[in-house]
Order: structure tokens, then C-alpha cells, then sequence
């Protein structure tokens, strides 16, 4: 009675969005045991670089000393903030994101504060004393015959633009009257992202969450795959022509890297926009992708905001650098569209 | 052959006039809905630069109430629209088409697919390169007295073709037209022109190089583009399906062609397996 009072009055964050509460029916405190993807109840010690968590709803909360959240236990890859692992100590656990991912930071950016500190208070358990998790409450894979095609966004690190073109993107297909997809394939659960795909008009908006996963750091790619796989399924069953799929951080990054290295990759995505800074960053990216026989038909990010660099960029690679506004265009998002399209009739 | 002072009877026909608003601004239509329906793609009406929307809507009207299918006539007023026959860096006709029928598509799935574009004269500009943009969103094509093209090849620099031209914004568009290509020249093609189309009037683009590359008027310009867009087909390996019908004695006239030639039963009776009659 008393976990279901302080429960209801928690704040739960916004990667706990798909679970049933009505399945909670204990807890333990075995912290140590606790693994990746597991619900977690934890009151708010210190505040630090998070003042507020990410609500199911869509909006931030401010969080103060001894508020109840409900987050799930989590890794988490992000230069600009933290490096944390999937481990919660009874004596004291961070917060690694705000969208609710609690776990123990290892790495720091020298610019930020401080992670806000967590007290965990319990571990959340099912009438037959398993653990929740967020992987219960996953989409269920439905294979597809006929996933749409993917348009895949990666660049050279966090905050290079991928987002913006994800976004931009989804609403220059929309425009031209496409049925789209938007989807996250990795990273740490949040709704910046989820909520930009959403504005831009996306028919289905999808992340490794609702795959099951809190975050993909450090998870086995082979379950990375299988999570873009259910998305598009997912997406598929939207009856979407086409869906746009960001990779989380920059090309080097450990997931990231071995996704893009994977042949899987290649066969799946049917486009390619890389998202950079400037034109050295450009030619690297693409001389890197080269590797594995991907080639962006398309550069965008920070670079195309300066026509010189832009220049320059195009210049060294031989590819296009399109703007935002370019990306949500309509003429320019269908040519994604057609290619990418006469790219699956080709295969077939 | 009929009176052009009589406009038919249609009473059948509900109208209901529309305003949408997109980035590239306002576009009013005419959306013309008959009594009873069939399955097949609503017809997108365009008018060229006499700018007639409603004298079309009128003749259009009793084709919807034949047919059974909807027809959606927009106006491109003068004032919002002083451009309007093809995309541009600064006029973009092509997005208010989109908008509207995106608006269409919303509120009545059976307005959701692709469909139909007539267009006359400018209208008929716009309706090719429309067509070349968005493949996907057009199920047939009837291009009436084109003052010209962009040729569905390199042979000439665009606008006229899909050559590079001079600048960074045309290249852009070369681009932008070139990769729907032959989802483009799949689609079913008819033209329309008056084989006394031949004033080279004010309203003609006469330049040397239009001139040289698709002809001095309006009927040797089908002809020229009917050629090019079915070894455009050809080339891509696509059995075209093009044709062109000329009306025997017609002008560069919208009306004249709907009263005395039938265009508009011409235009509304097609059909892709009537098309290599």
C-alpha cells in the first residue's frame, strides 16, 4: 500500500511512457542485481546539472530534494554531458539523462555541473517477483514483407544536426505527401527528439524505447538490429511509405561505428544524409563511410549554414550540402523519396 | 460542334470554393463534386495565364456530373501569383498544389491518391513540371497548347531541359526534375494542340535557343515534346505511353477547344488503356 501511495505520487519520467503501472505489484532492493532497462524508484538527493526530468506527457518537470521519480536503471554515451554505466549503488546513483535514466557516472564534460544525485529507494518487481523492465513493454516484433525504405541521418558527433535534419526531413516528405516514419534507432531515451519528429508531422514516431531499450550504450548490437528492425515494423503497420531514421552521436561512436560497419546497415538503408560541421569534417565523414561502401547523397548541419563552407564541403566530397530548408522542401524531400524508392525496386 | 455561349447544365454539381495557405502563400480552388462517384483519380484543373479558373470550373462542371469524378480547379490570382507556370527560386506554385491537395486528401479519402492534371497554356507548364517534381502524386497527364517544355533529357540547359545550366539554383532544379525521371515518364501522357496553334503571339517565349531546340510555335513544340519524352521513355527502357491528339483547326484558345473540339470530354473520357488506341 504504501509503495502503490508513493508510486502515484511520483513523477515518472518519460522513458517509463510505455509501461503498464498496473503490473507493479512489489519491489526489492537489490540494486546491485539491477540490469539495463529495469524500473527503478529513487528519490532526488542533490541537485545537479538535470533540475528537471522529461514527463510521459511530453513536458519537463522541475525536480527538488526528496521528490520520487520513476526512472529506468540505464547507460549513457553522451560527449557533451556524461558517460555512465548501468549500475545503481543503495548508497547513491545518478542521473545520467533527464528523459529518466539512472545509473553511475564514469566521464564528465569539464563544462557542465555535476550529475543531479539519485537515492535509490526500490527496485520495482511484478506479482511473481521479476523485475520490470522496459523490454516487457516493448513493441512486439511483427515481421514485415515489406518494410519501408529507410533514409538514414548520422554525422560526425552529438549536436552536428542531425536532428534538425531528421525533422526538416520529415516535414519536406510530408509536404510532398508521404506517409512518414521518424525514428530514433539509438541513443539515450529523451523527448527532444521524439517531440521534434512529432511537431514536424511524422505519422509514426518511434525510438529504441518503445523497442525496449532505456539507451543502446553498450547494449549488443545484434539487439540495436533487432529494435530497428521492430520500428520499421512498427512503421510498416502505420502503412508508411518511408521512414527516416536517426543514429545517435557521431560516426565513431562505439554503437554507432559498429552499426554503420555492419553490412546489415547497408542493405537496410535505401538513403543517406551526414550531418557535420564544416568541410573537413565533411570529407572524413565521407571518406569514412567509404569504408563500408556508404556514400550520403546528401551533407547537411552546421556546415550549410555557411554558404562557403558549404562550398568547400561539396568541393571535397562531390555531394550536396542542403540546408534545412532545403531538406523540408518538398521537391528536394521527394527526390529522397523516388530514389529511394527505385533503389527497393532495383533490389527486388 | 456547340455554342461557346451556352454553358451546359450544373445543377448536379456541388461547389464548394477553398483557401489554403502554405510557405509559399495563398491558393484558392474550386472543388467540383458530383452526385455520385467512381473509383477513378479526381482531375486537378489548371488554367494557363488568361488566368480563367472559373470559366473552366463552369465547363469542367458537367464532366464531373458525366463521369462521376471529382474536379478540383485552383485559381492562381494575379495578385498572390504573378508566376505561376513553373517553380522558381522565388515562386513555388508547385508547394500551394501540394497543400491543397494534402488539404484534400484530409478531409476526404477519396481525394487522398494521386491524380489527374489537365492544364492549358501556362497551366500546362505547371502541370509537366509538377509532374516531374511529384511522379507519386499524379496518375495521368493531358498537357493542352504548351507555349514549351522542360524536355525529360539533357538535350537542352534548364529550364528548357534537364542539361546544368549557368547557376547554383539551376542546378538544384536540374536535379530536383531528373530523379522522379522515370517514375515521370511512366505516367500517361496526352496533349492536346490546336494544329492552328501556330501564332507566335506576345505570349510565346521566343527566344533563339527555345526556338532552335523545340520549335517556333506552340504545335511544332508538342511535337517536339511528345518525340522526347517517348525516347526519354525509350532510353530508360520504359514502353512509353504518350500520345498526342491534334484538334483540326483550333487556336490557342481554352474555350474554343472545350465547345467546339471537346477537349474537356477528351480529357476526362482518357484512360491508360485507352491511351495506345
Amino acid at each position: 500500500m504504501k509503495l502503490a501511495h508513493t508510486l502515484d505520487h511520483a513523477k515518472w519520467t518519460f522513458t517509463t511512457r510505455r509501461v503498464e503501472r498496473s503490473r507493479i505489484a512489489g519491489s526489492d532492493r537489490d540494486f546491485s542485481a539491477a540490469r539495463s532497462g529495469d524500473l527503478i524508484l529513487a528519490h532526488v538527493e542533490k541537485l545537479g546539472q538535470h533540475l528537471r526530468v522529461q514527463l510521459p506527457c511530453g513536458r519537463p518537470s522541475l525536480i527538488f530534494p526528496g521528490d520520487a521519480v520513476v526512472l529506468a536503471c540505464g547507460a549513457r554515451y553522451a560527449p557533451d554531458q556524461f558517460e555512465g554505466l548501468a549500475e545503481i549503488s543503495a548508497e547513491g546513483a545518478d542521473l545520467l539523462a533527464g528523459g529518466g535514466c539512472i545509473g553511475r557516472m564514469v566521464a564528465r564534460n569539464e563544462r557542465i555541473k555535476p550529475a543531479t544525485r539519485l537515492m535509490p529507494a526500490a527496485r520495482l518487481l511484478d506479482k511473481a517477483g521479476r523485475t520490470i523492465n522496459l523490454a516487457d513493454f516493448a513493441l512486439r516484433p511483427r515481421p514485415s514483407r515489406s518494410r519501408p525504405p529507410v533514409i538514414a541521418v548520422v554525422g560526425t558527433s552529438m549536436n552536428s544536426g542531425k536532428t534538425l535534419a531528421t525533422a526538416q526531413l520529415v516535414l519536406g516528405l510530408r509536404r510532398a505527401g508521404y506517409r512518414v516514419a521518424a525514428l530514433k534507432a539509438t541513443g539515450t531515451g529523451a523527448f527532444g527528439d521524439y517531440n521534434e519528429y512529432s511537431d514536424s508531422g511524422a505519422h509514426f514516431v518511434g525510438d529504441f524505447t518503445d523497442a525496449g531499450m532505456v539507451s543502446t550504450y553498450l547494449q549488443p548490437l545484434s539487439r540495436i538490429k533487432a529494435g530497428i528492425a521492430t520500428l520499421l515494423d512498427a512503421a510498416d503497420e502505420a502503412t508508411c511509405d518511408i521512414a527516416v531514421m536517426e543514429v545517435a552521436d557521431g560516426i565513431f561512436q562505439r554503437e554507432t561505428a559498429a552499426l554503420v560497419a555492419d553490412p546489415w546497415f547497408g542493405h537496410l538503408i535505401s538513403g543517406l544524409i551526414f550531418a557535420c560541421g564544416d568541410a573537413v569534417a565533411a570529407a572524413g565523414g565521407v571518406a569514412h563511410l567509404a569504408q563500408f561502401r556508404l556514400r550520403p547523397n546528401a551533407l547537411t548541419g552546421l556546415v550549410s549554414c555557411s554558404p562557403m563552407a558549404s562550398a568547400e564541403a561539396s568541393a571535397a566530397t562531390g555531394v550536396p550540402v542542403l540546408r534545412k530548408s532545403d531538406l523540408a522542401d518538398p521537391a528536394e524531400a521527394a527526390g529522397f523519396a523516388l530514389r529511394a524508392r527505385a533503389r527497393l525496386e532495383r533490389a527486388a | 460542334m456547340k455554342d461557346a455561349s451556352i454553358l451546359p447544365d450544373n445543377d448536379h454539381v456541388r461547389t464548394e470554393r477553398i483557401t489554403v495557405c502554405c510557405a509559399a502563400g495563398r491558393l484558392s480552388a474550386e472543388i467540383l463534386y458530383p452526385d455520385w462517384r467512381v473509383e477513378s483519380p479526381p482531375l486537378l484543373v489548371l488554367h494557363g495565364i488568361s488566368r480563367n479558373a472559373d470559366t473552366l470550373a463552369r465547363y469542367f462542371a458537367s464532366q464531373a456530373q458525366r463521369t462521376g469524378r471529382c474536379v478540383i480547379v485552383p485559381h492562381f490570382n494575379k495578385q498572390d501569383w504573378p508566376v505561376f507556370q513553373r517553380p522558381t527560386k522565388t515562386a513555388r506554385p508547385d508547394q500551394a498544389l501540394l497543400e491543397l491537395l494534402n488539404y484534400l486528401a484530409t478531409r476526404d479519402p477519396d481525394l487522398a491518391g494521386p491524380v489527374d492534371i489537365f492544364g492549358h497554356s501556362g497551366g500546362a507548364q505547371l502541370a509537366h513540371r509538377a509532374a516531374m517534381l511529384y511522379p507519386h502524386r499524379v496518375s495521368a497527364l493531358h498537357l493542352a497548347a504548351a507555349g514549351w517544355y522542360c524536355l525529360p533529357d539533357r538535350s537542352m540547359p534548364y529550364p528548357y531541359g534537364l542539361a546544368a545550366g549557368k547557376g547554383v539554383q539551376d542546378l538544384k532544379w536540374v536535379n530536383r526534375h531528373a530523379i522522379g525521371l522515370e517514375t515521370f515518364l511512366r505516367l500517361p501522357l496526352t496533349l492536346y494542340i490546336g494544329t492552328h496553334d501556330t501564332e507566335r503571339d506576345d505570349s510565346l517565349r521566343q527566344v533563339p535557343m527555345l526556338d532552335a531546340g523545340q520549335g517556333l510555335t506552340r504545335l511544332a513544340r508538342a511535337h517536339c515534346y511528345l518525340s522526347a519524352f517517348k525516347t526519354a521513355a525509350c532510353a530508360a527502357g520504359i514502353a512509353p505511353c504518350a500520345k498526342l491528339i491534334e484538334l483540326p483547326g483550333c487556336v490557342h484558345d481554352v474555350v474554343e477547344a472545350i465547345t467546339r473540339y471537346d477537349l474537356a470530354t477528351l480529357v476526362m473520357d482518357s484512360s491508360p488503356d485507352k491511351m495506345f488506341l
